[in-house]
């Protein structure tokens, strides 16, 4: 909780300390600050929850179960570590984009991410911005965007911290994390390696979850180096294998396993001056996926590989203090191959101009706008506006507005049979009016937002060629509310921490006058945790009410999970801690898709020691 | 309170009257075989992998539809992509793809008689001979070496150790006394052959060639085994136009018309001596007596997923967009103009009268 509320702070305050950063000297560079720095300077009319290192090491679970215990999204998981997508505000997983250390990584296959092959515990925070603003993120940011974000840390330091854990259904996690800081190198390197038969009962029945073991490996390094008292050069990469089987449902068998493999590396030269800061960033991304229909024949498979390579530019310069001008450009070239097309490429190019303004203390605008050009089609302008104004002491309003877009995929553009090379990007308007509210210890978010959607992708029967063809048909609206409180409580040494969120969402699909299919209407979760010394426990609850599926309703359902933690101290650097989870701890039959009964109750054991 | 016993009282004995009346009714007819008498079944496939195939009733005349009729009488899920149904006396074979399953019911009462879930591996299609069932398998869909047709116990309705290897993508299967007709379509890729299959030894006797992706089958009254194939597809790269075979079924003997190379039929029906397919969104009908295709359709600005044609009504279901709920429509042959229109469940595919 320590780290969120100096999240806040730097937020709050991150245009001054940006000033400072740049009269002072390199070495006290802010770890946050060198991250992701767009995102905490034109984030301020933008909802922005951020979940900390604390909330990270707590869950020690799937990406999934952090984020659906911990923020407003709501999650479509194809049974228990499987294939897991999100969906923001009603939105689909392909319209909400996941950004890697400022970086886009959706799938240029099928436009999403699979929250389930990325690790969350190699990251050192993770933030949830709502709402289609993030037009510098490119494609796809409609719903809103989740940013994982790797710190280097540069203060002399050498901390290390070793995890092994134990649960239910034969599952093992090892993972460790290395952080190493001199002045002038920064280095920080994490290993995470997941392995579990998975193979839990189907509650109620004498089934169980047959063909859905899995293990994943995430490998992490990331260095920083400070060449001059104007130049820092980083090096980020991260590789992700996971190798799944695919689970029956309660109606179908199955025999099929999923590897992928996922490669990112970047090298990130940034300049800066008294007035500019200046970087440089060069990416390679590869994606690769192989589906075995029958996991017993090796040789048996269907693949897809997707290489980008990728140069962004930003260049910011400070007329004042309180007037700042940021212009991005990137370019790529993304190459893929597969079973299912030829071997498609796309370049494009797209220049950004934000404008960031602070007529005084108390209120901030932002503005942006943005052009891409895509070798294969038409993109549409895109822009967007926020502003934030502190009212009073307590209360600060927000609002913004955007237009995004989605561009169409590999898949959709160069599937073999379907793939219709006549297809226009998604576009998409929306609005969002938030409160933040402020107290003492306790914080209150409120927003609202409407956003309309038009051409939206969708593989549709075709009559004429008896095979299916992805056309611009539907249009969607969405609106609806979200609160998010936050309250913290100290007496003498008792801490109780308090977080819940709530959302409601309406959506239509307005050709068939019908809401969209697993949307809940309401989605709620809250924790409470307390410490007293070295003794922690917490509870936390998911309510995720009913949703539409393809000619029925698929039921709502209530999940606890409980946790126990000890430190056992403490003397001199080493930390031993040990926890101990319940999930589930109500022994609840629910679905999350329909027909993938999820895991009753289990246990985890968890040690950690730190040095 | 009372006024809501009063009401209660008063609909009991309303029952109970109108039960009285009923009685009368049933003694002077023949006792009903079950609610699904005398009425057409449509098979759902339901969407792949949700689980939510079903079967619906719906009378002759299509005023009165009930949907989900096996789930309503078993009280539990159908399964999951039902390909389609065959019948065998008093019951029906329930052919699930997805599920790996054959639910066998009472075709009448659809009250569930047995459930066959093991030996089978993409199954399709299912025909009877020789007191035995066989049901066409695709294996792994992307292997091209595993395809096999599964053998059934009809006493028993159980699988025996027997299977029967095939070529790749096993399709329709038809039965004329102790012979099997297979079409391969070629499942995920295209074939072009038709397996001969003897009930008595189990054997695959002889393969015909045929036009590519041999898509329906009719036997007539002649013993001729009428195949229609669709041709290949434009997206594979190869297109082909589609044939229309007639094999005589006592020597293999066979004459076929083609199609142009970019037309592609489907749903081969036989009625009365005419044969009737559909393509394209229209509906063609030819004498089998025959040696050219018909210029002109019978009707048009048709989405039929599943078609075919009983005593000069033409019956087709439209699966829509996959996601809302699917219609079936019938067809006056004589003045080829709508009848009647009826909203069924998701994805409708076979049509079957009972």
């Amino acid at each position: 909780m320590k780290q969120i509320i100096l999240f806040y702070c730097l937020l709050l305050f991150s245009s001054v300390a940006w000033s400072q950063i740049t009269l002072d000297s390199i070495q006290n560079l802010d770890e946050v600050v060198l991250s992701d720095v767009k995102l905490k300077q034109y984030a301020k009319g933008y909802k922005l929850t951020m979940l900390g290192d604390s909330i990270l090491r707590k869950n020690r679970t799937s990406l999934t179960d952090v984020l659906r215990f911990n923020s407003n999204i709501y999650f479509k998981e194809n049974g228990y570590g499987m294939v897991s997508s999100a969906s923001f505000r009603g939105t689909n997983a392909s319209q909400t984009a996941v950004i890697w250390n400022g970086i886009n990584i959706n799938s240029q296959l099928n436009g999403q991410v699979d929250f389930n092959t990325i690790s969350s515990s190699n990251y050192d925070n993770i933030s949830i911005r709502s709402g289609g603003g993030s037009v510098q993120y490119g494609s796809g940011a409609i719903g809103g965007t989740v940013h994982l974000s790797n710190d280097l840390d540069f203060e002399t330091h050498f901390d290390n911290r070793a995890q092994v854990s134990f649960g239910s259904f034969d599952t093992q996690n090892v993972n460790y994390n290395g952080s190493f800081g001199n002045g002038k190198w920064s280095a920080n390197i994490g290993a995470a390696y997941v392995s579990s038969e998975n193979d839990y009962q189907f509650l109620g029945t004498d089934r169980k979850n047959d063909n859905g073991a899995f293990d994943n490996l995430d490998l992490n390094l990331n260095l920083g180096y400070i060449m001059s008292d104007k130049d820092v050069l980083k090096l980020y990469h991260q590789n992700f294998r996971s190798d799944r089987e695919f689970s029956e449902t309660l109606l179908a068998p199955s025999n099929s396993k999923y590897e992928t493999q996922d490669y990112r590396t970047m090298i990130d030269w940034t300049r800066i001056g008294n007035t500019y800061t200046s970087t440089i960033k060069a990416v390679h991304l590869q994606e690769q996926f192989k589906y075995f229909e029958n996991k017993t024949l090796d040789n048996n498979f269907s693949e897809g590989k997707v290489n980008t390579f990728l140069i962004k530019q930003h260049y910011k310069h400070e007329f004042s203090k309180r007037l700042i001008v940021s212009v991005i450009s990137d370019a790529s070239h993304i190459t893929a191959s597969g079973n299912s097309f030829a071997n498609p490429n796309r370049n494009t190019f797209s220049a950004t101009a934000i404008l960031n303004h602070r007529p005084t203390e108390k209120l901030q605008y932002n503005l942006n706008v943005r052009q891409d050009v895509f070798s294969d089609f038409e993109s549409p302008l895109v822009f967007s506006g926020d502003v934030s104004y502190q009212l009073l002491k307590w209360y600060v309003l927000k609002i913004n507005a955007s237009k995004n877009f989605r561009i169409p995929t590999f898949n959709d553009l160069y599937w073999n049979p379907g793939g219709n090379l006549d297809l226009n990007p998604e576009e998409s308007y929306q609005v969002d009016l938030g409160h933040e509210f402020t107290y003492k210890e306790a914080t209150l978010k409120l927003n609202s937002y409407y956003i309309e959607t038009a051409d939206l992708i969708q593989w549709r029967p075709n009559s004429a060629s008896g095979y299916w063809n992805p056309v611009n048909v539907a249009n969607a609206k969405h609106y609806g509310l979200e609160a998010e409180v936050g309250i913290k409580k100290i007496f003498n040494k008792h801490t109780l921490n308090f977080s819940s969120a709530y959302s409601y969402t309406e959506t239509e699909d307005v050709e068939k006058n019908q809401r969209l299919f697993y949307v809940p209407l309401h989605k709620a979760n809250a924790s409470l945790a307390y410490n007293y010394k070295s003794f922690t426990a917490f509870y936390q609850h998911l309510y995720n009410g009913e949703v539409e599926i393809i000619g029925n309703t698929l039921e709502g359902f209530d999940v606890g999970n409980l946790g126990l933690s000890y430190n056992f101290n403490t003397t001199g650097k080493l930390v031993y801690e040990a926890n101990f989870r319940i999930n589930n701890i109500y022994n609840t039959y629910y679905e999350n898709v329909a027909l993938r009964p999820m895991p009753n109750r289990n246990f985890t054991i968890n040690l950690t020691l730190k040095f | 309170m009372k006024l809501y016993k009063l009401i209660l009282v008063a609909f009991i004995l309303g029952l109970v009257f109108t039960s009285c009346t009923n009685d009368d009714d049933v003694n002077s007819s023949p006792l009903p075989l079950g609610d699904y008498e005398d009425g057409i079944l449509i098979s759902h496939e339901g969407n792949f992998g949700q689980g939510n195939a079903s079967v619906s009733f719906v009378s002759y005349d299509l005023q009165t539809v009930e949907n989900n009729i096996y789930s309503a009488v078993n009280s539990n899920s159908l399964g999951d992509t039902a390909q389609s149904i065959g019948f065998n006396g008093n019951l029906a074979y329930i052919v699930l793809n997805v599920s790996n399953a054959i639910e066998v019911v009472n075709r009448y009462t659809f009250e569930s008689v047995a459930t066959i879930n093991t030996g089978l591996n993409n199954p399709r299609f299912i025909a009877f001979a020789n007191g035995k069932g066989y049901v066409t398998n695709w294996g792994d869909g992307s292997v091209a070496t595993d395809d096999y047709l599964a053998v059934i116990d009809l006493s028993s309705n159980t699988l025996t150790t027997q299977t029967i290897a095939v070529v790749e993508g096993p399709e329709e299967i038809v039965a004329s006394n102790n012979t099997l007709y297979v079409a391969h379509q070629g499942g995920f890729s295209q074939n072009n052959v038709i397996s001969v299959i003897d009930a008595t030894s189990d054997m695959v006797s002889s393969t015909i060639t045929v036009g590519d992706v041999p898509n329906s089958m009719q036997l007539d009254n002649s013993g001729n085994l009428w195949v229609l194939a669709g041709g290949k597809p434009s997206w594979t790269g190869e297109e082909t136009g589609g044939k229309l075979s007639k094999i005589n079924t006592i020597d293999n003997s066979m004459t076929s018309i083609d199609f142009a190379d970019t037309e592609h039929p489907n749903h081969l029906a036989l009625d009365n001596g005419a044969l009737y397919y559909y393509m394209s969104g229209s509906v063609f009908k030819m004498a089998s007596s025959e040696i050219t295709l018909p210029s002109s359709a019978e009707l048009i600005g048709l989405n039929f997923y599943g078609m075919t044609v009983n005593n000069s009504v033409l019956y087709g279901v439209d699966a829509v967009d996959f996601t809302n709920n699917g219609t079936l429509s019938t067809y006056n042959l004589s003045s080829n103009s709508l009848e009647a229109s009826a909203t069924l469940n998701i994805i409708p595919g076979g049509i079957y009268f009972n």
